[in-house]
């Protein structure tokens, strides 16, 4: 059976109640039968003052007839003794032939007001409602009656036999229906005698039975919005069609032969978020080849932009390069603003994220620099009122500021703009600004501040935001949890996410890295090389990685190789993965990484002197760009060399004047050594004191218990962190000291304390 | 006839049973129903064995009743028909499967000849040579050839044949017609196979006498279906006779024959010559009700074949049919709604019945017909046309011509799509396009009074009113009874300045008026006809006396608008026993009358009679302000008269 174009049962049955409240309804009931009548006929609009479920009924376009029960039951009618139910029922009963349809239909011109052609004489505006022709309802009354007239004689005789099953179960609903209903679906028949069993009732309505298993009667114009709002779905959270969606979705198509373009276009994002690039492109050229059919040229941009985002996607930089190009052209040529304006800032988002890949597929860049590009974006997105753009744009400004080490206030001023951008133009871009600010204050040092922003996120907004944003939220709060030694919540959050979401298979793998990348890290501190081995071979990086997580990758496999003593290796990676970070321009945090990588592994092989210079650099640009946290790290590299130097005092007042922050960023992996590099210039210090005078004597013993104290500090972060390794360092330290002291007992104590926590870690590690 | 004796009964069978068999074997596929459905109407056929005995090992021991001695076969057509068996049964097959020219072409040579050709040169004994020699085809002549291999064939198979040619021909003839009143619609095409078809026929049947060859009648048939094609309608009577003569029971034969039948003249004059069997009184029958003779007799007819096919839904229908033509709506209805109930799978004349419904204004139940007309089968004329019928008692005409349309691409010969059409086209003020398809209905079938009549109304919106007339005047010569006929006749008339003839078409109005009035109900045909019977049409004697009093005539005018005032009363109670219930009551047109009056006697000076009229007309509120400005003036007239007097 073919689907009807637009007319179904429960748009008759809506009919019937705009007659009834036309013929002036107890006006108790007004709002409620207006709004339940509204709420089917009028798609919604996507917006985020409302929030999406004040009107569930909506997703439902095939309501069963239950829901008007559930709205007209409460209220009474202006009939004493009958609700709105009973009156509602009449009326629907009252339709009782094919004729009586046929004449629902042809009397809706009567509900609407008479216009000057018509004769305005007609003073019959007694109690009745007159509804305009421009009104929602008039729209809707006058394009139900169109849609009746264009429909093909059996077309309509469907419309009546779906009309009859959808109305069948209230037959029983009140006394007073049952009445009425006991004479039979049709008046005609009941009049000729004829009963369900007749051959000629049969022919007539036999029909009827089979088509229930059918059950859902909607129209092409119901499925439009469906698919409409599946696509809306899609496009703007980036998620997939669930199953149970899915199938319902192939049922209704299935039968009725009907293929509407949309559904080519859901199926194509639902292929594109599985990864499924074959079918992906077929269902897109699909889409378009239909969408040629019935419209003009226009669509042809927006094919290749979608073509040129989908290659990219799948790490096919040099025909996305291609296809997005002629998307320009073409989007110049055919005056697309809106299309142009995307597509550039598009190109300059790849360029940014991917810029070896984008560089090796040949783009030169299309708008100059980078700064000049944004400049250009932001004169057209203003020009043409394109905010969303200009939103976008401003963030990307905002970015950029940071990733080049500009001044930090210039960047929040920007992300201030386009804060206030969002919330005055209502553009749900709220996502991609929290992240940003979130990483803001990670560079900037005040990480409970990023946390509060990602979770502001997640709680906040996300039903409007896209599910790579949530994403990307969630991960970074596990990273957050990772600093202060939380890895299994770290790791639960990662597992509590939708599972749906791994259906996706961008966001699978994208939860798959920062998962590894969480338990790398814990398995390098647990010195649980099994584990490192078997996770690196599963974590290689690939073109189409997010360029973050690629750094992160590789600085852990670099922490991993100094961790192994592989310091040839290291060295050489570090040269490799710097040397390309300065290719290709990258995020000075990187680049400041890479040189406290060099300064650290100096100092793990025992000659920090050499990496002084390196250090200096990296505490001097990290400060001048204010990467607090880097900074911190470079001054307790720069200290480890003033104590290798003997300048323990000056190490001392370097680290004692950014441990207090460093604590207050509540990165133990950044404090432990702090501590450790504290304890060691108090040793130094003590070292330095003259134990001949009692008073150096004294001082010796007190700078000893202060270094005690750093060191019982140091190790309880390592404890935290789990750097088992690091930890049982501490232990031998303290030891020593112990045995410095003269107190053997004690040291043996400790030296125990270290074998049996060496031995716990193993052990651990052999079980899991 | 009365009824049959049992021998008679079994006769009937067998015959029918054979022309089931014969018509289904010749693809005549309607005439076959037909046969088979009164074969399936006899009276007697249920007690002969109830349908839930077939299974039973019962049935083995009464077989059925072979046709064969009954109805002689031929022994030379037989033995023809024996040796091409196979080629037969593959040419069947191939009409079955609608590829007419390859049908043909398994018995006959690709090349027809062109035109009538007159090679008398074979006689019997040539054909049988060629018979043995067809394979060899080494005959000088091309014409010669195609003759030696039609007179090689059966009759049966030359029949097939031929009737393949001819549908397609008629079929190629409807594509190359296109679109339904488009510029290549109507005459322009022809069945461009007709003239070799007749040239074969001609030829064949110029060497019946010698070739010492029975006729079978099916060539007759197709020769009179191929003649009444070109026009030549005289010899296609003629032909029909003979084939009925030969063979009585093929419907088709009967049904064209009265088709060509254009007055009930025509048929009492071919009446005496036709075979005196069952078969040629239901055609009797038939024809008298094509015919619109919906008189006692014709009912008594169809009573006594319905005694022998009681259950017979054709014969049914032709009763429906007769109440229809006079006008007897309900009766009508009522048998179409049994006919429906008892076959409900039955979609042949429905049509019929959605114009009974559609005058009787029954919406919701010709929505019903059109349902299950539907349900049944969409692309059936006549679903379309009761759809049609619907849509425009919805007033929705676009959407009802859209119908007719389909209906007629279905089957551009479907008479009662190409008046419905017409209708419409009147009703949406497409005037040419009415009259298109008023005359394409005519054309089709020239009795269709309603499209004469519909033709005759649509000239009197062109304001054509002498032209008009001619067509009211074929309307109103079938329908002699049917006074709207007359009184269109009477209103031309009347507009082109005729009015003697003009009061005379009212007159027959009336005539017929009372006629069809009295003969509601039992009585029939023992109502009064006549001046003054019953209740006479008010409007039909206003006009009347118009007419009169253009002529001049005040007394006679002055006396029918009597007439239209004592209508309003009815007759006498007691005249007809109080079966009538009264007169029409007050109406515009009497009071009209009345004014009309009021100032006649005002003009006379029968003031105190005008006074009366009038004042009668204020009560009936009717005319008002002019039967109060008579008073007035009456009064002072009066007045005046006393202050003179």
């Amino acid at each position: 059976m073919t689907m009807s174009r637009y007319l179904t049962p429960q748009k008759i049955s809506l009919l019937v109640l705009v007659n009834l409240y036309c013929d002036s309804a107890p006006s108790t009931a007004t709002i409620p039968i207006l709004s339940f009548i509204l709420s089917h006929i009028i798609p919604p609009t996507p917006s985020n003052a409302r929030a999406r479920h004040s009107h569930p009924e909506y997703q439902d376009v095939s309501f069963s007839i239950r829901a008007f029960e559930d709205v007209l039951q409460g209220h009474a009618s202006n009939m004493p003794g009958r609700t709105l139910l009973d009156v509602f029922l009449k009326q629907m009963w009252e339709i009782n032939s094919f004729d009586a349809l046929h004449n629902l239909f042809s009397n809706l011109g009567d509900l609407l007001v008479r216009t000057r052609e018509d004769g305005e004489g007609e003073a019959a505006a007694t109690d009745r409602i007159f509804l305009s022709r421009t009104s929602p309802l008039g729209a809707f009354v006058r394009r139900a009656r169109l849609e009746f007239m264009r429909l093909q004689f059996h077309d309509a005789m469907k419309l009546w036999g779906a009309f009859i099953n959808y109305r069948a179960p209230t037959a029983q609903w009140t006394k007073r229906v049952a009445v009425q209903a006991s004479s039979g679906i049709d008046i005609v028949a009941a009049d000729m005698g004829l009963g369900p069993e007749d051959d000629l009732f049969q022919v007539a309505y036999g029909h009827l039975d089979d088509e229930d298993a059918n059950g859902e009667a909607i129209s092409i114009d119901d499925f439009d919005r469906l698919l409409e709002f599946q696509l809306d779905q899609l496009q703007r959270l980036g998620c997939r069609v669930p199953d149970d969606m899915r199938e319902q979705l192939h049922n209704m198509l299935g039968p009725s032969g009907v293929v509407l373009r949309q559904s080519h276009l859901v199926k194509f994002f639902d292929a594109w978020k599985a990864g499924d690039y074959t079918s992906a492109f077929d269902n897109l050229h699909r889409y378009y080849d239909y969408a040629m059919q019935s419209r003009e040229k226009i669509h042809y941009q927006y094919a290749l932009l979608h073509m040129a985002i989908l290659q990219a996607d799948f790490g096919n930089f040099g025909e996305a390069i291609a296809a997005i190009n002629e998307t320009i052209a073409t989007a110049r040529e055919n005056q697309d603003m809106t299309c142009l304006n995307f597509s550039l800032s598009w190109l300059n988002h790849m360029s940014k994220a991917y810029p070896k890949q984008m560089k090796g597929a040949g783009y030169m860049g299309m708008l100059g620099s980078e700064r000049d590009g944004l400049t250009f974006l932001k004169a057209k997105a203003k020009e043409t009122k394109m905010y969303n753009l200009l939103s976008a744009t401003l963030l990307n400004e905002a970015k950029l500021c940071m990733a080049t080490g500009e001044s930090i206030p210039r960047a929040l001023e920007y992300m201030y703009q386009a804060s206030h951008l969002n919330v005055r133009e209502n553009i749900s871009n709220y996502g991609g600004q929290m992240l940003l600010q979130s990483t803001l204050y990670s560079r900037l040092g005040i990480m409970h501040l990023s946390s509060v922003y990602c979770e502001l996120l997640l709680h906040c907004y996300k039903d409007s935001s896209p599910v790579d944003e949530q994403i990307r939220a969630i991960c970074r709060c596990a990273f957050a949890a990772t600093q202060s030694g939380r890895y299994t919540d770290a790791l639960s959050l990662l597992e509590k996410i939708d599972s749906s979401s791994h259906r996706t298979l961008k966001f699978h793998q994208y939860i798959f890295h920062c998962t590894g990348l969480i338990k790398l890290r814990r398995a390098i501190r647990r010195t649980d090389w099994v584990a490192c081995d078997h996770l690196l071979s599963s974590l290689k990086p690939d073109s189409s990685t997010d360029p973050e997580l690629t750094f992160l990758l590789s600085s852990a496999r670099i922490d991993y190789l100094i961790a192994r003593g592989r310091y040839p290796d290291a060295f050489n990676s570090i040269e490799d993965l710097s040397l390309s970070l300065k290719e290709e321009g990258a995020d000075v945090l990187q680049r400041i990484s890479m040189l406290i990588a060099k300064a650290k592994l100096s100092a793990v092989v025992g000659k920090p002197e050499r990496g002084f210079s390196v250090a200096l650099r990296a505490a001097s640009v990290a400060f001048k760009t204010r990467l607090m946290p880097l900074l911190w790290t470079a001054v307790g590299l720069l200290s480890n060399i003033l104590n290798s130097i003997g300048e323990f005092g000056a190490a001392g007042r370097l680290l004692d004047a950014v441990i207090p922050q460093t604590i207050e960023h509540t990165d133990f992996s950044l404090t432990a050594p702090l501590y450790a590099y504290l304890g060691d210039s108090y040793m130094g210090l003590a070292g330095l004191e003259d134990v001949s005078t009692s008073n150096g004597a004294r001082e010796r013993a007190k700078k000893v218990s202060m270094a005690e104290v750093y060191i019982d500090r140091a190790r309880e972060c390592y404890r935290r962190i789990e750097d088992v390794e690091m930890e049982c360092e501490h232990l031998m330290k303290k030891a020593i000291l112990a045995k410095l002291r003269g107190d053997e007992m004690l040291a043996e104590e400790w030296s125990q304390n270290h074998n049996r926590r060496w031995d716990e870690c193993k052990e651990r590690i052999g079980e899991e | 006839m009365g009824t049959l004796s049992a021998s008679e009964e079994a006769q009937i069978k067998a015959y029918l049973q054979d022309a089931v068999l014969s018509c289904t074997e010749r693809c005549l596929y309607q005439s076959a129903k037909w046969a088979a459905e009164l074969l399936n109407s006899l009276s007697t056929y249920d007690d002969s064995g109830s349908d839930t005995e077939v299974d039973s090992p019962m049935s083995d021991a009464r077989p059925p009743p072979t046709p064969t001695p009954l109805v002689p076969k031929d022994p030379t057509e037989q033995r023809l028909e024996a040796r091409e068996a196979h080629k037969f049964l593959l040419a069947k097959t191939y009409f079955d499967c609608r590829e007419y020219d390859r049908c043909a072409a398994v018995f006959l040579p690709s090349a027809l000849p062109e035109g009538a050709l007159h090679t008398s040169s074979s006689p019997a004994t040539k054909s049988r040579q060629s018979v043995k020699g067809k394979a060899k085809a080494g005959t000088p002549s091309k014409v010669k050839s195609v003759m030696d291999v039609v007179h090689g064939l059966s009759q049966k198979a030359l029949f097939l044949a031929l009737y393949a040619k001819y549908l397609a021909g008629e079929k190629r003839k409807d594509e190359e017609s296109e679109m339904i009143l488009g510029p290549q619609d109507g005459g322009v095409m022809m069945n461009k196979e007709l003239t070799g078809i007749s040239a074969i026929l001609e030829e064949w049947f110029d060497n019946l006498p010698t070739s010492g060859r029975q006729a079978q009648g099916w060539l007759e048939y197709l020769y009179g279906v191929v003649l009444a094609k070109g026009k030549n309608e005289k010899d296609a009577i003629e032909f029909f006779i003979q084939s009925v003569h030969y063979y009585a029971y093929n419907w088709g034969a009967w049904q064209e024959l009265s088709s060509l039948l254009g007055t009930v003249e025509e048929l009492t004059a071919i009446a005496s010559r036709l075979p005196q069997n069952l078969m040629s009184f239901i055609f009797h029958v038939h024809a008298s009700q094509e015919l619109y003779q919906a008189n006692e007799q014709a009912h008594t007819s169809l009573s006594q074949i319905l005694s022998i096919f009681p259950t017979s839904t054709f014969l049914k229908t032709q009763r429906a049919l007769l109440y229809y033509h006079t006008k007897d709506f309900d009766e009508a209805e009522q048998i179409f709604s049994d006919l429906l109930k008892t076959d409900p799978h039955r979609i042949d004349s429905l049509d019929n019945y959605s114009n009974i419904l559609y005058v009787m204004d029954q919406k919701p139940k010709l929505a019903f017909l059109a349902q299950l007309a539907t349900a049944t089968d969409k692309f059936r004329p006549e679903t379309c046309c009761v759809v049609g019928n619907y849509y425009s008692a919805k007033s929705e005409h676009e959407k009802a011509v859209m119908y007719f349309r389909r209906a007629l691409t279905l089957d551009r010969n479907f008479l009662s799509a190409w008046t419905l059409m017409g209708h419409e086209f009147v009703e949406m003020k497409n005037t040419h396009a009415a009259i298109e398809s008023y005359r394409r209905a005519v054309d089709v079938n020239r009795k269709d009074y309603r499209a004469w009549y519909g033709l005759g109304q649509t000239y009197e919106v062109l304001e054509m009113h002498s032209y008009a007339l001619f067509y009211h005047q074929r309307a109103a010569a079938l329908r002699p009874y049917d006074p709207k006929m007359w009184m269109a006749v009477g209103l031309c008339f009347g507009k082109v300045g005729k009015y003697a003839n003009g009061i005379r078409a009212y007159k027959r109005a009336l005539v017929a008026g009372s006629y069809y009035d009295a003969g509601v109900g039992s009585s029939f045909g023992s109502g009064e006809t006549g001046l003054g019977g019953g209740i006479l049409d008010p409007d039909v004697l206003y006009q009347i006396a118009l007419l009169y009093e253009r002529l001049n005539d005040m007394p006679e005018c002055a006396a029918y608008m009597e007439l239209v005032l004592a209508q309003e009363e009815g007759p006498e109670i007691d005249e007809f026993g109080g079966e009538v219930v009264g007169g029409v009551g007050v109406t515009p047109t009497t009071s009209k009358a009345r004014l009309w009056l009021a100032r006649w006697e005002y003009m006379r000076g029968m003031f105190q009679k005008a006074m009366e009229l009038a004042n009668e007309l204020c009560q009936d509120g009717v005319e008002v302000e002019d039967a109060k400005a008579l008073v007035r003036d009456i009064r002072a007239r009066i007045e005046r008269e006393r202050g003179g007097g």
